[in-house]
This record gives structure tokens, sequence and C-alpha cells, in this order.
């Protein structure tokens, strides 16, 4: 946010005013040579700060497009996967966020108030949350990528265990489990086109029927490819209720290359998914970076009530944070 | 091996050398526009020259005003005599509305043109068009191939089309038209040529035709990907696709090197040379240090990207039996196993390539000391072979 | 503001203290907050750029001389040229050209402040610039890149060239050099007008440069997620753009143009806005229609958001949305028409010197009314069909983004060149290089639009598949590469007398061509300020005020002749 800190422009304008802007530049050490009045540059911060505000709706808003986009395409895609993301974790993060959200508006309160140590003490708490949703975020990221519900074809492979057998495989089911090497050679390599349902068609005879989707709709892997696409809507019936797939490592989630329901290019859900919170990820990142930064100063008591411009803006930017995760919650984790 | 064989589609090629007549595009034009070969094309044009002539007259005008101006009102010396209006209200709304109506006239125009484009008549005669880097492959209702597109004259025919690999657009510029030819989805195309190509008035023995082009970027050969369009009477068209059906078949097994060999290399040609040269891909004559290409693959000297040889993976028991066996394999999935210094470039010969134009291919790669750096055999066709031929070395 | 009422002593002799002398050494230049250094640290690097861009074009005219394939270009060296052509003249010089160069120079000066309203971030964008720059020249290193400037999927998902991410990570950060540049300019705009400064006020260049913000503050970010996206694409195939995983291409195109069309209108609209200052201080009459102008400038950034889609309708898109797309892309004619009268309005009854800059202007307004006319051809359904992506679509937009965005912008150097630097370069080269340029531009694209009526496709490395192409084109291409080189030459006559007027030129009086808006009332080049107190602001478009004093060998404000300052004044403009 150095950018938009317009205070001590920090290079040598001595001798450039004239007695008209003297005054004004005399009282507050903090007011650039180019502007007249603290009123004007704050005024000039502030709407700075909405038009970058402005430029990362757009941002997060081409993803929201694209989201709206895929999910209007394939929404069997995001009704099956999205009871892979756990709903608590998520509602948990949510509620640390706005928490966090609260501390920072009080923090730009006090600093209006000129009040400095509980202006410390909000933005600390702020820097808690953002690190507490941070850490949620990892034991979220962790868990998937260790169940390979990831963004590309790594998303099917299946997950084995440390004996390396392969974990939720069908025919650990039935009688004879089949040699782990086979089945990892039937599936695709890299970037094969018909990533799903060509994958295992010998193992249709294996699924057990109660796994099957329900009347009408054949498994995917037993008969096509695109008989998948059609059966949007019911494929939960598949595997449980929602929050079946909490954080603690079910082994379903592993399984997922095996669900016979599992629908084309379904990874693709999970590429918006890392799309959209990583970059959110990185925006809180860089938002504790900023309130750190900003605890620092008010520790040393630069902050008055005539001048908060950082707090101000600082608190703006972790608003709109919250804001886009907000939206991102109910999209992931609460829609089917 | 044979199992393969047996799986693929009975699909036929036929490589752009095999066009023995002579031929020559058809190349009348006018100032602005290539010949009006389509139906839909004299619309086309009149709206181009309308368009234009709207142009000139703005442009003159503009140009004219300007020049008027800038003569009557020069400044003399450095004195400022300005003395003009600094606004007009009834002017400007003037000069807002006219244009206004004339691009709504304009927009009308190319939308009621567009229509005609952009919906095929139920009985048009279907192709199935597939593009791949850098070739065209047109597929007929009978099972007919060709990498140039011959049509029916008077009847509408529609292109269904799809890609292999990027993103390709095919134009015909004589008829107007233009797609894109996308990987991930179908896109249609249509047109109707009431003119047969025939031959050229000068010369009958020159075979006309018109010019098809790649138009949307799609790689380093993407100057090369043209193609020509040939169109027959429609009794003719009919001779035509039977006979192109049934090209291979024809061949007797003996005469398929040297016969249907060169006209399928033709197709290889853009990335494979015969004369050990370096291209995209490997060269099938002697180069650094190996044989050429049946001599090494069947001692199993090729090497590998990531090390190893063929003879690693070639013999009783292991990937390949024989060469044969690996040669198809990497036509039909090729890029399995990479090539010592070469990318994953080559494009599947799936659904393109039958048993027999496999065949045809290898019996050439075993025969190859017989042709020139050009696929030209070197040795005279017996001449009843060379006649039980001729019918099917036609396009 | 107490100074306002004080007669204002009209600094116009060479002053010894001005930005440029302000401090010494290399390290006050890239660390300084000035403006106008980093305006003029801007217009270098822009102006070298463009000479790279230049000669990448002269290579590929001259590899289009021949045919077929020649021994010292192959398809590939070709194919990176046009793509490295392309994308050096859209991110690295025409999109900055105008606003982060000569914006970043004249706009607090014209707006009467003393400095843009975050000056850190001024010259946060400029360091960004050279990164992204910088990283167009690693990709270069790393295997450069044949995608063509648009990127294409899944072709630049599959490239085996190395040059890629390195040049989509060097457009994201030009992206936000841009965004940044645009905030400032909004914020300076809003804020820091002075007293008496209001908006219809304002110089018609300074309306230009707030649409044009406006349109890279809203358009760039998409821009920059989508190429974002696309390096995340090639590297872990996430299958958003690439078919191969279930991605869809034209979701990319829709994304890339999103951003892509607004950027033509980033780079045309400052040029519109030096035309309007152009023409009017050349003509010394008031701006015609000023409201109109003003207005239609915001028209177009508004209107430019939503034609993207006549990029694509050859793409496979729906063809309703064609449609759509092609009777909203005519709106844009509108507005645009309105400018190029009113600027004929303002030539009427004018006082007109044909000095170098307006030269320039008047050659945009032959080129803008080709490269305009013609966009009518492709926005006009059936005919697109058979235009897109033939040399007809090249030629159309080299007349309006070189033709008319370029012309316009070395218009502007040549007008504000006194002012930046005190210095009068040749007029007489200056007009011989001026007609070098607008002759070998016309010669160069003009045969385009036949070529590509013709059926020539854009982006062929060769023409002799067959015979018949290499006979019809060949003739259309001989022509155009003779014209590419006279601009050649054209272009360097100007950089050698403006070099030449850098070291060797005539003092410059503070208003040389008679201009009326704030920054012909400072002297030439200016103070590090700006101005020792701000000027009263009035009708910048009013000339009765102007008239030329021997002394100061240049044009001054007398006041008293200032109808609006002196109500006795004798009345010059007629209404």
């Amino acid at each position: 946010m150095t950018a938009i800190d317009s205070k001590s422009p920090g290079h040598d304008h001595a001798g450039a005013h004239t007695a008209g802007h003297a005054p004004a530049h005399g009282q507050y050490p903090f007011l650039a040579h180019h502007f007249e009045t603290p009123a004007q540059q704050f005024d000039s911060a502030k709407l700075g700060m909405w038009l970058f505000l402005v430029t990362e709706v757009l941002f997060f808003g081409a993803l929201f497009a694209m989201y709206a986009i895929m999910r209007y395409r394939e929404p069997e895609v995001f009704s099956f996967a999205s009871h892979y993301l756990s709903t608590n974790m998520g509602a948990v993060n949510t509620g640390v966020l706005i928490l966090s959200s609260l501390t920072m508006a009080m923090g730009v309160h006090f600093a209006q108030r000129g009040k400095k140590g509980p202006l410390v003490t909000c933005l600390i708490l702020t820097l808690l949350g953002a690190v507490g949703f941070l850490v949620i975020k990892f034991f979220e990221y962790d868990h998937k990528i260790r169940a390979n519900l990831v963004w590309g074809p790594g998303f099917y492979e299946p997950v084995k265990d440390a004996n390396g057998n392969i974990i939720g495989a069908p025919s650990a089911h039935a009688d004879a489990a089949q040699p782990p090497a086979a089945v990892a050679s039937a599936m695709p390599a890299v970037r094969i086109d018909p990533l799903i349902g060509k994958a295992l068609p010998g193992e249709a005879s294996v699924v057990r029927p109660s796994a099957r989707g329900p009347a009408g709709i054949a498994p995917a892997a037993a008969v096509d490819a695109t008989a998948a696409m059609q059966a949007d809507g019911h494929v939960a019936d598949g595997h449980g209720a929602e929050g079946e797939h909490g954080a603690g490592g079910h082994d379903a989630d592993k399984a997922h290359v095996f669900d016979p329901n599992l629908p084309k290019m379904t990874h693709r859900f999970f590429a918006i998914y890392y799309c959209m919170t990583g970059l959110h990820g990185i925006h809180v990142v860089i938002g504790m970076f900023l309130i750190g930064w900003l605890t620092i100063r008010a520790m040393r008591g630069e902050f008055t009530s005539n001048y908060y411009t950082p707090v101000d803006l600082v608190g703006l930017y972790w608003h709109i944070v919250d804001l886009i995760w907000i939206f991102l919650f109910p999209l992931f984790y609460l829609i089917h | 091996m044979n199992a393969l064989f047996l799986n693929l589609a009975s699909a036929l090629i036929q490589g752009g050398l095999a066009t023995a007549a002579p031929a020559a595009a058809l190349n009348e034009r006018t100032f602005w526009m290539p010949k009006q070969s389509s139906t839909v094309a004299p619309s086309i044009d009149a709206m181009f020259m309308a368009i234009t002539w709207v142009s000139y007259f703005f442009f003159f005008l503009i140009v004219g005003i300007m020049v008027v101006f800038i003569v009557r009102y020069r400044q003399r010396g450095r004195e400022i005599h300005a003395h003009g209006p600094t606004h007009h209200t009834p002017l400007e709304i003037t000069w807002t509305i006219v244009p206004l109506i004339i691009v709504v006239i304009i927009f009308f125009g190319g939308f009621k043109g567009y229509l005609a484009l952009a919906t095929p008549p139920a009985n048009s005669y279907q192709i199935d068009v597939v593009a791949q880097q850098w070739y065209w492959n047109f597929k007929y209702p009978n099972g007919a191939k060709s990498t140039d597109l011959y049509v029916p004259a008077g009847r509408p025919v529609k292109l269904v089309m799809r890609s292999e690999d990027v993103l390709h657009s095919l134009f015909i510029p004589d008829f107007r038209v233009k797609k894109d030819v996308l990987p991930s989805r179908y896109t249609v195309l249509w047109f109707q040529c009431d003119q047969p190509t025939g031959k050229d008035p000068k010369d009958d023995k020159i075979d006309l035709f018109h010019i098809l082009h790649c138009t949307e970027y799609c790689g380093k050969d993407h100057s090369r990907m043209n193609a020509k369009v040939i169109v027959l009477p429609e009794a003719e068209f009919k001779l035509w696709e039977d006979k192109q059906a049934r090209w291979l078949d024809e061949i007797l097994d003996k005469d398929l090197y040297w016969d249907a060999g060169p006209k399928l290399f033709a197709r290889c040609q853009s990335c494979h040379t015969l004369d050990g040269t370096p291209s995209t891909g490997p060269s099938w004559g002697p180069h650094d240090g190996l044989p050429a290409i049946w001599d090494r693959t069947s001692k199993g000297l090729t090497k590998f990207a990531g090390g190893g040889t063929l003879a690693d993976i070639m013999g009783e028991g292991k990937e390949f039996t024989t060469p044969e066996d690996y040669l198809t394999n990497s036509i039909l999935i090729p890029n399995k196993h990479l090539v010592e210094s070469f990318g994953p470039a080559m494009p599947t010969f799936q659904g393109q390539l039958d048993s027999r134009g496999i065949r045809a291919l290898i019996d050439f790669m075993k025969h190859i000391d017989e042709f020139d750096s050009k696929a030209k055999w070197l040795k005279t066709p017996p001449p009843e072979a060379d006649a039980a031929a001729a019918p099917a070395a036609t396009p | 503001m107490t100074t306002l009422d004080a007669p204002v002593p009209l600094d116009t002799r060479h002053s010894d203290d001005n930005y440029l002398t302000h401090t010494r050494g290399l390290l006050s230049w890239i660390l300084t907050l000035d403006h106008k250094r980093i305006g003029v640290m801007y217009l270098f690097s822009v102006l070298t750029s463009f000479f790279v861009g230049g000669v990448f074009a002269l290579a590929i005219r001259t590899k289009l001389l021949f045919p077929g394939e020649v021994s010292w270009m192959t398809a590939d060296m070709y194919n990176h040229l046009f793509t490295l052509h392309g994308a050096v003249m859209v991110f690295l010089v025409i999109i900055p050209s105008v606003p982060a160069a000569l914006g970043n120079f004249v706009l607090p000066i014209m707006l009467g402040a003393k400095d843009v309203a975050f000056p850190r971030l001024n010259l946060f964008s400029y360091w960004l610039w050279l990164g992204g720059a910088l990283c167009v020249v690693i990709s270069l290193l790393a295997g450069s890149f044949d995608t063509g400037w648009t990127f294409y999927t899944p072709y630049s998902v599959t490239t085996t060239f190395g040059g890629v991410i390195p040049v989509l990570t060097g457009v994201f950060i030009l992206g936000f050099s841009s965004i940044f540049t645009g905030m400032n300019f909004i914020v300076t705009i809003h804020k820091l007008r002075p007293p008496g400064m209001t908006w219809f006020r304002m110089p018609l260049f300074l309306w230009a440069i707030y649409a044009t913000a406006l349109i890279q503050v809203l358009a760039t970010p998409v821009l920059a997620i989508t190429l974002s996206l696309l390096i995340v694409e090639r590297i872990f195939h996430i299958g958003i753009f690439d078919p191969q995983n279930g991605g869809d291409p034209v979701l990319f195109q829709h994304f890339f143009w999103f951003y892509s069309h607004p950027a033509v209108y980033i780079m045309i609209l400052p040029g519109m806005g030096i035309i309007s200052e152009i023409i009017a201080v050349h003509s010394h009459r008031h701006i015609f229609g000023y409201r109109f102008i003003a207005f239609s400038s915001i028209a177009i950034a508004i209107f430019s958001f939503l034609v993207w889609g006549h990029h694509m309708f050859t793409s496979g898109q729906s063809g309703l949305m064609n449609v759509v797309f092609s009777a909203i892309t005519f709106s844009v004619a509108i507005p645009s028409a309105i400018k190029v009268f009113n600027w004929l309005g303002t030539l009427y009854k004018g006082s007109i010197s044909l000095n170098t800059p307006m030269l320039y202007g008047l050659a945009f307004l032959f080129l803008f009314t080709i490269g305009g006319l013609t966009g009518l051809h492709l926005g006009t359904l059936n005919t697109d069909i058979h235009l897109h992506d033939t040399y007809f679509v090249v030629a159309h937009f080299h007349y309006v983004m070189m033709g008319s965005a370029l012309i316009a912008m070395i218009g502007g150097l040549h007008h504000w060149w006194p002012k930046m630097f005190g210095v009068m370069y040749s007029e007489f080269w200056g007009r011989i290089a001026c007609t070098l340029v607008f002759v070998g531009f016309n010669v160069t694209f003009f045969t385009q639009f036949m070529l590509g009526s013709q059926g020539m496709p854009r982006r062929y490395y060769s023409y002799d598949h067959f015979p018949e192409m290499a006979e019809t084109y060949k003739i259309y291409h001989h022509i155009s590469t003779g014209g590419s080189y006279i601009m050649a030459i054209g272009f360097l006559i100007t950089a050698a007398y403006l070099l030449h007027s850098l070291f060797r030129g005539k003092p410059a009086p503070a208003n040389p061509w008679g201009g009326r808006s704030l920054e012909w009332q400072c002297p030439s080049p200016p103070p590090h300020d700006n101005f020792a107190v701000t000027p009263r602001v009035g009708d910048c478009y009013d000339f009765s005020a102007v008239r030329w004093d021997d002394e100061a060998n240049g044009y001054i404000v007398d006041r008293s002749l200032d109808p609006e300052l002196n109500p006795n004044a004798p009345k010059r403009t007629g209404h």
C-alpha cells in the first residue's frame, strides 16, 4: 500500500512553495507538496483505494464469471464435487474472517479517535484472524491434495496408502484384491482425452449394486462416458450425505476415482476451486503483511486523529478480501 | 499387429501427390474481389461494394472539406484571425443522426446476408472435415477420403468440421465463406457452387480448382495448410466418390509399395524426409550413423528420448513383437515412444489410415532405396500394372 | 487562493532551474517522483521499444518480398517475429505511449496541478513497465514464443517454445502498470483540479485521458486474470482453456477480447485527445463542439466494453451473439464520426498554421477516416466472414492503431517537444519526415486492403503453396514492403532531428504555437513544481487573448485581451 499512502513523498521540494501554501504544509508534516489540504490528500487516497477495489472486483469478477459459465455448462460436475469440500471448515473460516473484519473496523474506529492502545490490539486481533484463516485453509488443502482431489490429471490417479495399496478400489470389496500395479497402469497418463469412464472398463462387473445411481441411471463406468454427463442431480445418492467427507480424512474422499458416478472432467471443479480460493489466499497473505506494517507503525504512534489514512485504506482492502470469501463460501461449499 | 489392423475402420487416405494431371487455381478477379463462385458471393460482394462506396463518399467529403479549409483559412504571418463558431447544435445532431441511419441500414444488410450464410439448407450434401497441423482431411458419406475438397456442383454442401489439435479456420476466398475449426466442438459451414471448376479454357489438360486456406494461426506450417477445392458436375462427382472410396483396394498387394506408397507418403513428407535431412520428425533415410528406417527398425537401432533403443522393447514377449508392429504403433499412437531429439509433434493417423494404407507405407519403407528424395520411383512400372492402376491415380 | 486575482507574471524566459536541471545524477532520475521526469523516462523507453518493434516489422515485410521459403528466415523465425512485433507494439508501445509518456508529462500541467495524485505509485508504474519489458527480453532468451500476440488457446498451451510463460508474466505486469497509471489519472482529475478548472473547462486531452483511464481500470484486470489462468493452464493442465482437459478455447477468446477490445480504445482515445489539442491550437481557434467531443470520449469508453464479440464472428460462437455484437459494434461508429466532424468544424474559419504537429494532426484525420470507414466492412456480418483474419483486417487495424494512435502520439510529441525539453526541432526536416511517414504508411497499408479482400490470410510465412497465390499477391507485397521502407526512412529522419535538437536546438519559447491551455503558460521546460503560482484558469480554447510577442519570440496569453478577465477587451471570437 505504499502506493496509496501519500505521506511524505520523500524528495526535496524546498523553496517550491509560495507563501500561500506554507501554513498548511507546516502544520501537517504528512501533507505532500502537491496537495493543498489534508482533506484533499485524504479524499484522493480514498478515491484511489476505491478504484483499486474496483479492479479487485473485476479481477475476481472474471473468475466468478468463469465459475458461472462452467457451472451452467456442467452442473453435474459441481454438484458431484462440491460434496468433497468440508462445509464445517468453510463455515469456521467464514466466521474467522467476519470476526477479523469486525476487529479491523474497530481498529479504524480507534484510529480515527487517535487511541493508540486499542488500535494496536485490534490490528493484532485482525492479524490473528488472518493467520487462523490460513491455518484452517492449509489443513483443507493438505487433506485434499493427499486425497488427490487436485486441479489437473493427478485427480484421476488412485490414492495409495503407506504400503502402496490403492485405497478404495472397488475390487477391494470383491473377493480377490487386484494387484495395484495393474490398476495403476489402467489409469490414463497425462493429457489423455477420455479421462473418466474408459479408465476402468473392466471394473464394471465388480461395482456393488448399492454404489449405482438411482433407478434408470447406469453407472458411468459401466456404460459410456457420455452417460455420466446426463447423470446430474442424483449423484449425491452414490456416496452418502453432505458432511460425511469431513475433515477427518474419510477414505471415501480418496476413492473418488472409483466412484461410478464420477462425471467427466470433474477435476475442473477443483481447478476453479484452487484458482479462486488460492487467489483469495494470496490476498489474505498480502493483507497480513499490510496489517503487520500498520501494527508496527501504530506501535510507534504514527497515527493520529488527523492522520490515519493507511489504517482506513487497509481496512477497506481487508473488507473486500472478506467480502470475496463471503461469496466463495456458498458458491463452493453450500450450493450443490 | 493383425488385431490392430482388423480393429481399424476401413478408412482410406489419398495423398496430394496423387494428382497426375497438371492443375491450376482459378485466378480471375476484380479490383477488390476474387471470382464469385458460390451462391452467396454476389450478395456479399454487393454489400462490400455498397459499404465501399459509402466509404468513398465520406472519405472524399471529409478530406475535401479539410483541404478546402486548410487552403482557405491558412494563417498568414503570426497574427491570429480566428472567429469561427464554437458550437452549432443542429449541425451536431445532423451529423449524429445521419451516420446512425447509415450504419443501421448497413447492419441490416449484413444481418440479412448473414442469415443466408448461417443456415445450411436441409438437403445439403454433408462432408466431414478434420483439420490437423497442417492438413485438411475430408470424409464423404460413402467413406471416401481426400485431402483436397471435392464437391458436387449445383448442390448445397455442408461441412461439419472438427480439429484434432489446435484452432484452424477454413476459408475459401472464391466462395466468401469462413469458419473456425475447433478441437472442442463441431462447427458447420455451408456453400453452394453452381459452376464446375472444369478445365483451363486455354489449355484443356489443366484442371482448375479454387483455393482453400487455413486462416487461424496454427503453428509452423500454417501458411502451407492450403488445399484445392474441385467442383465437379453432379454425375462426375458420383463417379469420383465411388472410385475414391475404393482406390486402395484396387491396387494389387505387390504393387502397393510403389503405387500407393508415394501417394500416402505425400502426407508424411511435411515432417519426414527421405534423404536424411532433419525436419519436424526423424528422416526415413539414413542419418546420424543410423541406416534407413526399415533397417534401423528391424535391427532395433532406433534410439529413444530419455535413453534406450528399440531393441529393448521389441522381440518375443516384449511390447512389440515385430518391426511392423512397432511401425504401426508409431503411426497410430505416435507419441508413446519419442525418438531421440524429437518432441511430441506427430498427430495420430487413427481413423485415417487402414491396414492396407499402413501396409503400403511399411512396404514403401522396405523399398526406400528404389525411390529418390522426392519419393519418385526410380523403376518403370510394368505396363499391365500401370494400366490397372491408372484410373485410381486420379485424385 | 489569494494569488488568483494578483497580476500573474508570465515567465516566458528560458529558465535555468527547470525540472531537467533541478537535481542531477542518475539516481535523481530513477528515483524521481516528478511526473515530468517519469513521463520523459516512459517516453524514451516507449520510443526504444517502438524502434525494436519497427525493426521486427521491417524484417517481416522484407521476408514477404519473397513468396516462398528463404534461407535467412525460417517459418518459425517468421512466426516469432510477427508475434513479437504485435506484442511489443501493443503492450510496450501503443498502450503506454500516450497516457503514460505524454499524459504523465502534460496532464498535471494542463490541469494546473503540481503533480499527479500519487507520485510514488506513478514511479512504481514505470518500474513495473520496465519489469514487464524485462520479462519480454527473458522470454526471448527462454526460447521466444510464436503464439501471436493474442495467445489463442490451445496453441499457446501446447506450443513447445519456452518463452510463453515469461511473456505472459510480462504482459500481466504491464497490465498492472497500466492499471496504476489509470487510477492515478482518475484521482488526479477528480481531486487535484485547481479552483476554476471545472469539468467542462478541462482541455479535451484530459477528457480523453480520463475516458482512457476508466477503461484501463475496468478492463485490464480481466486480462490479468485471463493470462494468469493461461499460465496455470500451461503448467498444471487445469482444463479451463485447453480442450484436451475439458476446457473451452472460445471462452479464452471471450475473456481475451473483453480486455483487448477496450484496449483498442486505450490506444486510440488518448490519440483523439491529442488531435483535439493539436487542431485547436494550430488553428488558433475555439474547438468546435466541445461537449460533443468530450461526451463522445465517454461514450466510446462505455461502448468499448460491449463489442468484443466482433472479433469472433467466425469463431463458432452462436449466430445470435454475432448479430448482437455486430449491432452494438456499429454504435461505436457514431461517437467516432462526431469527433471527426467536430475537428473539421474546428478548421472552419480558423487561423491554420501548418507546423509539423498540425501536419500529423491532419494526417491523423486522413488516416483515421480510412481506418474508421473500413471498420464498417468488418463490423458488417456477411462481409466480415470473408474479410476476417485476412490482410484486410491487418490493414484496418494498422490504420487505426498505427495510422491513428501512433501518428497522433508522434504529433503530440512534436506538439509538446518544445515544452518538454525547451528546444525547437528543425521544422523543415519535421515536415519532410511527416510527409515520408504519411506517404509510406499509405503505400504500405492501403495495398493490404486489396491483398485481404483478394483472400490473402494473415500470419502467412509463405504464399507460394499454389503458384497462382504468388502470382496474385506478390505485387501487393512488393508495394507494401516498399512503402514500409519509405516509412522507416521517415522515422529515422525524425529520430535524427529530434536528437539533434536536444543538443543543438534553438531555445523554445514558453508558447511556440499559440496555445491557450495552462501548459503553454509555464516556461519551457517547466520548473520542478510546474507553476510558481497556480495560474488563473480561463477558457482553454479561447484564443482571443493569445498574441505574438516579439520579445518572447513566441506567443503570449495577454490577459488584457481576455474578455473573461477584462470585460473591456475587444471580442474577437465570433459566435
